[in-house]
C-alpha cells in the first residue's frame, strides 16, 4: 500500500509521538515561550534541590549508590524518552544526584580535609567565569567548537566505559584512580576538567538560542537540566583532580 | 581560611551567575554567521488568535 493510499484510507496521523523532535511541537506547548529568566530560575531550583539531596547523602551515606543509580535512570529518561517531561524528571534527578554527591563528597572529605569546599568554589568559579566569557562574546561556540567538544567527551566516556568493564575483571586504568598523583594522571584529569568546562559553554548557547527562537516553556527545564548534568560532572572531576594533586 | 576563601568564591560566582545569566548575550555573540543551528529556522508562531468563520461555497 502506498503512502498516499494509507493517508487516504486512515487519514493523517495526529499522534504526537510521530512528530516529536526539536523542530515540531504539540500546540499545547507553544502557549508560553522559553525565557532566559525562566531557565536561570529553574537552574536555581535544581541547585537548591541538589544541595538538599547532598545534605541527606552526607548524613546517610548508605544512599550514595541508590542515588547514583536513580539519578542515572532519570537522566536517561529525560534525555531519550521525553524531554517535554523535564519539568517533573529534572527536580527528581537533581535530588537523587545530590544524595550521590553528598555521599561521595563525604568519602573525599574523610581522606582530604577541606577538599569539598575547594571543589565547590572552583566549580562555581568556572561556571561564572565561562558565563562572563560567553556573554561578552570572548568564547564563540561554532559547529567546529561543538564537534571538538563532543568528540572529546565521546573519547572520555569511552575511557570511562572500558575502565568500568575492566573493573569487573579486577583491573582498570590506574590513571583514573583518585589517589594516583603522577603527572600523567593529573594531566589527564586536567584535560577532562577542560572538556567538562567547555561543554558548559554549549549549554549556555543552547539556553540562549532556545530563548531567542521562542522555544516552548518546557525547554527551560531541559536547559536547566543539561546545565546541571554538566555541573555535576565538572564537580566530580574537580574532586578527583584535587585528590590527585593532594596525593602527591 | 580555606573555607572562607572558597566559600566566598562560590557565593560570589553564584551571585554572578544569577544576575548575568538573565542578561542577553552581547551582539558580538548573537549577530555572527557561524552560530550553531540547533532548532532549525524556527520562527515565532504568527497565528493571530480570534474567531474563525467557516467559508461555505455556494455552487
Amino acid at each position: 500500500m502506498s503512502r498516499h493510499s494509507v493517508i487516504n484510507r486512515f487519514g493523517r496521523s495526529t499522534n504526537p509521538a510521530f512528530s516529536r523532535g526539536f523542530n515540531s511541537y504539540p500546540e499545547a506547548y507553544m502557549d508560553e515561550k522559553m525565557t532566559l529568566d525562566g531557565a536561570v530560575n529553574k537552574t536555581g531550583i535544581l541547585l537548591a534541590l541538589c544541595f538538599s539531596g547532598a545534605l541527606i547523602g552526607w548524613n546517610i551515606p548508605a544512599l550514595t549508590l541508590p542515588g547514583a543509580i536513580v539519578g542515572f535512570i532519570l537522566a536517561m529518561v529525560t534525555i531519550f524518552r521525553n524531554p517535554a517531561k523535564a519539568g517533573s524528571t529534572a527536580p527528581l534527578y537533581a535530588l537523587a544526584q545530590g544524595t550521590f554527591l553528598g555521599g561521595i563528597t563525604l568519602m573525599y572529605e574523610n581522606a582530604f580535609d577541606g577538599i569539598a569546599i575547594q571543589a565547590i568554589g572552583l566549580t562555581f568559579g568556572i561556571l561564572a567565569s565561562l558565563l562572563m566569557c560567553y556573554k561578552s562574546g570572548l568564547i564563540k561556540p561554532t559547529e567546529n567548537f561543538k564537534l571538538m567538544v563532543v568528540a572529546g567527551i565521546g573519547g572520555i566516556f569511552l575511557l570511562y566505559l572500558v575502565n568500568f568493564i575492566m573493573y569487573f575483571f579486577g583491573s582498570g586504568f590506574n590513571l583514573l584512580s583518585p589517589t594516583n598523583g603522577s603527572l600523567m594522571s593529573i594531566g589527564l584529569s586536567l584535560g577532562i576538567v577542560c572538556f567538562a568546562s567547555l561543554s558548559l559553554v554549549l549549554d549556555f548557547d543552547f539556553i540562549e538560542e532556545g530563548a531567542e527562537k521562542g522555544m516552548p516553556k518546557y525547554m527551560e527545564w531541559y536547559g536547566a537540566f543539561s546545565l546541571m548534568v554538566t555541573l555535576i560532572w565538572l564537580y566530580l572531576e574537580i574532586l578527583r583532580l584535587l585528590s590527585k594533586i593532594r596525593s602527591r | 581560611m580555606n573555607t572562607i576563601i572558597f566559600g566566598a568564591l562560590a557565593i560570589l560566582s553564584l551571585f554572578i551567575f544569577f544576575n548575568l545569566g538573565k542578561v542577553k548575550a552581547s551582539r558580538k555573540q548573537l549577530d555572527r554567521s557561524k552560530r550553531i543551528n540547533r532548532f532549525g529556522n524556527q520562527k515565532p508562531n504568527n497565528i493571530i488568535e480570534g474567531e474563525a468563520e467557516e467559508i461555505r461555497k455556494r455552487w
